[in-house]
């Protein structure tokens, strides 16, 4: 009985509110939780509506603490912990809608959105990308009118006052779009200006092991599934626009050595060593890497050195950070499009790379000892294989049929149908055969260039695979088998080769040309988003500084622009927001004028009374301050002569400016 | 947790006391200006900042730059919000504040008059409140003015003061709290409350000092007194009216209504509240009686009449009798 009272008590609009909020910010998570955590939480929020519309009873006390310890015991099994983003997330959406149920005062009311913000927050910390900004946004304005129409009704308690009807909803949303477009300009300061730090306050848990872009291992067969998205692995923007030809659009990726027979793994990898002498001008370029959630940071074939501390410049010329690429990531790199190893090859890295499962494809084996000695050079040899490869009835397939157990053999002498993993892995496996180093190189051929910015994006379906062999004076040379089967490969990218292989919705952007355009301006504006906001740290800030006229900036000058900024940004909203509440300008410039001579007067201490007019006032300035009589009655009078004269209402311009700058001119002395 | 409250009541009241002798006393009609103006962070409000440094502190921790984003518009949400709710007292006005006279022991309205001319900016959820009473929110249209009747208790007989004002407002987030004392000189009459059974002093016909009694049955002219809803429009001053007086309307005595005169030997209490109480408790059933009655005190003689401003008039002699006046 008592709590159906409480219930029928509770105002419904701001609960319908603050459900709205918590919905929304459910909703962002819906993806990368599972779906029955968003489920769960979605069903209580439903039960809390239908409560406040006497469509359910609410659960108790007793059923409240059962369900949030159920809850809590269903997140431990599914994930076996709660540190971490997403059991974290999952948690604080149960409880957040758990606690939803118990809502009824002003108080928890405020917690619920509280919670709403925290999963907003979750929601930034797991996703940067530009099309969620505008939901985050969307979510902080109805998290703040929320907050807007709870503060404003009042407590059920509060029986005393004559309950003012609400805040609508339309005021709601104005008042919160108002204060958050006010505080954008503060929150892009402080976004420049606070003061950075490199690095982090402690360790990360690792990251989640979500994979999207290339394997650090490579099964032919296995790459299939990357060459249909669209989606952008990268983007490049070459100094001075020098872009280098689509046939050297390769970038370089995982490079493998170890074979089992069947796939392919990356094998051991030691620090830089190699020494490369570039034999063409080296290309001075900007990478900005899409978060691939793995270790390695693609680069133009072949990098000379490693872009920053904690990436490491591998002996066989890969850059592999300390660290999976969680965010986007921007880094300079420089690359020679034709670079020559001066050193010999070790013996060590010779076996590595001429090794070959015993017993496994021997065919391939028995060919490829043939062709060696029939070849006569190691170079020879090369163009031999590539020459069976082009005239052998090779084809191009991003559907192969699948293969035997000698998956090398079974490829090359009866289904001949692959794309490029299969070819370099077989091309790879011939070389090896017949004793030459050789490894496969992963990564990524192509590059469009964007006609908006000039960058070159790089898509995940420009995905590929090639060989490297090492020829004795030149070092380790670059051979794309597949090129040798399906040379145009080199200059487009797979979606032209095989339309058939690829969905609908990247069909369609090759399609219509406008959208392809609009995806081009689309990626420019990401491509800004990564980098300057996504990709926004400690040392962006210090070039910041440096263009703003630091010499030399540190930590300091930041501080110091912080405090800039923000005294800058309050000075303006104190301003902004205080002109209308304190006498509003009015419209008519006599009255301002009036105001201002009046103002005047006070301040010399004696404020006009409300019932005085003009000439009561200038006796009572007679009467209390005789000498400021002489000066402050003729502008009274005028006054008086302007508004209620016979010219009243048709004063001419130059009578008004006349009085106007009589007034700025008189000066007081305040009374001691 | 009482103890906490005890604090919290004992830090508002010092606060208050420092407010007053920063401001000084005040007069009606008076302006909210800045430097009387007094804003903090509600509780909302700081679990508000906690949020957001939480945020920071996270976005700082992940290099999320998207989170620090976040987190610098909650903050500069907050600010904003500070100042709107500071704007949302500032240069508003408390033109009248006044309460009618109310009997010891029972509850009356102290009436305030709010005004927010010369504003483009419309006031909302304004809570005002005598000393640290229960507050009653109102909202105030740009350039009006508002009526707000808050609850006011009695005490004992006498002049109440009140000795301040307090209006506040959380209003848009409820993230702060502005508020500002006002400490305008505004007393209460409280008269005492009518009790004692005694009956009312038999006619004290002609005695000395009383009403002349009308000769012959004739209603002689009596008096003037406001306008009430019911009266003949025949009884009105029109006369009065037309120099601009309010509507007032001419009283006559009838001839034939007895005259008492009350002192405080006639109510026959041991003690001297007693005693006002009944004297209290005779006026108003006179009154109501429509009996013309006089006051006898010891610092004052009432000669005999009757009215709204007579009754007015014994009863507050009564409630100042014996205090310093």
């Amino acid at each position: 009985m008592r709590a159906a009272r409480t219930i029928q008590q509770t105002p419904r609009r701001p609960l319908l509110w603050v459900c709205a909020a918590i919905t929304a910010a459910l909703l962002l998570h819906a993806v990368e939780v599972p779906a029955w955590v968003t489920i769960a939480a979605l069903a209580l929020v439903g039960w809390r509506v239908a409560g406040l519309f006497d469509a359910a009873p609410l659960p108790g006390g007793i059923v409240r603490i059962a369900l949030g310890l159920a809850l809590v015991a269903a997140v431990l099994v599914r994930f076996q912990t709660l540190n971490g983003l997403v059991p974290g997330t999952a948690m604080l959406m149960l409880m957040a809608a758990v606690k939803l149920l118990e809502t009824r005062s002003r108080r928890d009311q405020y917690v619920v959105i509280g919670g709403a913000l925290f999963l907003l927050m979750a929601a930034c910390l797991y996703g940067q990308e530009l099309p969620w900004v505008p939901l985050y946004g969307a979510e902080a304005l109805l998290c703040c009118s929320a907050l807007a129409v709870v503060a404003y009704t009042p407590e059920a308690n509060m029986g005393a006052s004559p309950a003012p009807a609400g805040l609508r909803t339309r005021e709601a949303v104005a008042l919160a779009g108002r204060t958050l477009l006010y505080a954008i300009p503060l929150a892009i300061l402080l976004f420049l200006f606070f003061p950075r730090l490199p690095g982090h306050f402690w360790a990360l848990t690792g990251a989640d092991d979500a994979v999207t872009g290339l394997g650090d291992t490579l099964t032919p067969g296995g790459i299939t599934h990357l060459t249909t998205s669209y989606a952008v692995a990268f983007r490049a923007r070459f100094d001075g626009g020098r872009l280098p030809p689509p046939a050297q659009r390769y970038w370089r990726g995982p490079v493998l050595h170890d074979f089992d027979g069947a796939t392919w793994t990356a094998g051991g990898y030691a620090r830089g060593t190699a020494e490369l002498e570039c034999l063409s001008t080296p290309y001075h370029y900007r990478i900005f890497l899409q978060p691939s959630f793995r270790r390695w940071w693609l680069a133009l074939d072949t990098v000379t050195s490693s872009p920053g501390a904690g990436v490491l410049y591998t002996s066989d010329e890969q850059l592999i950070a300390s660290q999976p690429v969680t965010q986007s990531v921007s880094y300079g790199a420089i690359s020679c499009a034709d670079a020559r190893s001066p050193a010999p090859l070790t013996l060590a890295a010779r076996r590595e790379d001429t090794r070959l499962p015993t017993g496994s494809n021997p065919r391939t084996r028995a060919f490829a000892v043939q062709l060696r000695r029939l070849a006569g050079s190691d170079a020879a040899f090369v163009q031999a294989a590539l020459a069976f490869l082009r005239t052998g009835g090779f084809t191009y397939s991003l559907t192969p049929p699948p293969l035997g157990p000698d998956p090398i053999d079974d490829f090359l002498f009866h289904t001949r149908s692959g794309f490029c993993g299969h070819y370099a892995s077989a091309f790879v496996d011939i070389m090896r055969a017949g004793g030459v180093p050789a490894r496969v190189v992963t990564g990524y051929l192509g590059g469009e260039r964007n006609p908006y910015d000039g960058t070159l994006t790089v898509r995940q379906s420009d995905a590929h695979a090639w060989a490297e062999v090492w020829l004795g004076g030149r070092g380790w040379t670059r051979v794309d088998p597949t090129a040798a089967v399906a040379p145009e490969r080199l200059y487009r990218g797979i979606l032209d080769l095989l339309p058939g292989a690829v969905s609908v919705p990247e069909r369609l952007v090759h399609a219509w040309p406008w959208l392809a355009a609009a995806l081009a301006r689309w990626e420019v504006l990401d491509g800004w988003w990564n980098e300057r906001v996504v990709g926004f740290d400690h040392g962006s800030q210090l070039r910041l500084l440096r263009d703003l006229g630091f010499h030399s900036p540190e930590l300091r000058d930041a501080g110091w622009a912080f405090a800039f900024a923000l005294l800058a940004w309050l000075t303006w909203i104190s301003w902004q927001l205080g002109k209308t509440a304190e006498g509003a300008r009015s419209a008519d410039r006599l009255a301002r004028a009036y105001t201002r001579l009046c103002r005047k007067i006070a301040r010399a201490g004696l404020p006009r009374a409300a019932h005085q007019g003009p000439l009561a006032y200038a006796q009572a300035v007679a009467r209390h301050r005789p000498e400021l009589t002489a000066s402050v009655r003729p502008l009274l009078e005028q006054y008086a002569d302007l508004r209620f004269g016979p010219t009243a209402g048709s004063a001419n311009d130059g009578q008004l400016r006349t009085f106007e700058r009589a007034v700025s001119r008189l000066s007081l002395r305040r009374p001691r | 947790m009482a103890a906490l409250a005890k604090l919290r009541a004992r830090l508002r009241q010092r606060a208050a006391q420092w407010a007053r002798r920063r401001q000084g006393p005040d007069e009606l009609p008076l302006t909210l200006a800045r430097r009387r103006l007094y804003i903090l962070p509600t509780r909302a409000g700081m679990a508000f900042g906690a949020l957001v440094l939480t945020m920071l502190v996270a976005g700082f921790n992940y290099g999320n730059s998207l989170t620090l984003l976040l987190a610098f518009l909650l903050a500069g949400f907050a600010l904003v919000a500070m100042h709107e709710c500071h704007r949302n007292l500032l240069g508003l006005s408390l033109l009248e504040a006044a309460a009618p006279p109310l009997f010891a022991g029972s509850c009356g309205t102290l009436r305030l008059t709010l005004g927010n001319a010369g504003s483009r900016l419309s006031r909302y959820r304004v809570e005002t409140a005598v000393a640290e009473e229960a507050a009653v929110a109102h909202d105030l249209p740009a350039g009006g003015r508002g009526q707000i009747e808050l609850p006011l208790r009695a005490g004992r007989r006498g002049l109440q003061r009140i000795e301040r004002l307090r209006v506040s407002s959380a209003h848009p987030f409820g993230l702060f709290r502005v508020w500002t004392w006002i400490h305008a000189p505004l007393t209460v009459i409280v008269y005492p409350r009518p009790a004692g059974s005694l009956p009312l002093p038999a006619d004290s016909g002609t005695r000395a000092g009383s009403w002349p009694r009308g000769t012959g049955g004739a209603d002689e002219w009596f008096g003037l007194r406001p306008f009430r809803d019911g009266d003949s429009p025949r009884q009105v001053a029109w006369k009065a009216y037309a120099r601009e007086a309010p509507l007032l309307v001419k009283e006559y005595s009838s001839a034939g209504s007895p005259l008492r005169l009350l002192s405080l030997q006639a109510a026959g209490q041991p003690d001297l509240e007693s005693r006002l109480a009944q004297l209290a408790r005779w006026i108003v059933d006179a009154e109501a009686a429509g009996e013309l009655y006089g006051l006898e005190l010891p610092e004052e003689r009432i000669p005999a009449h009757r009215g709204p401003d007579h009754r007015h008039r014994c009863l507050s002699a009564l409630a100042l009798h014996g205090s310093a006046r």
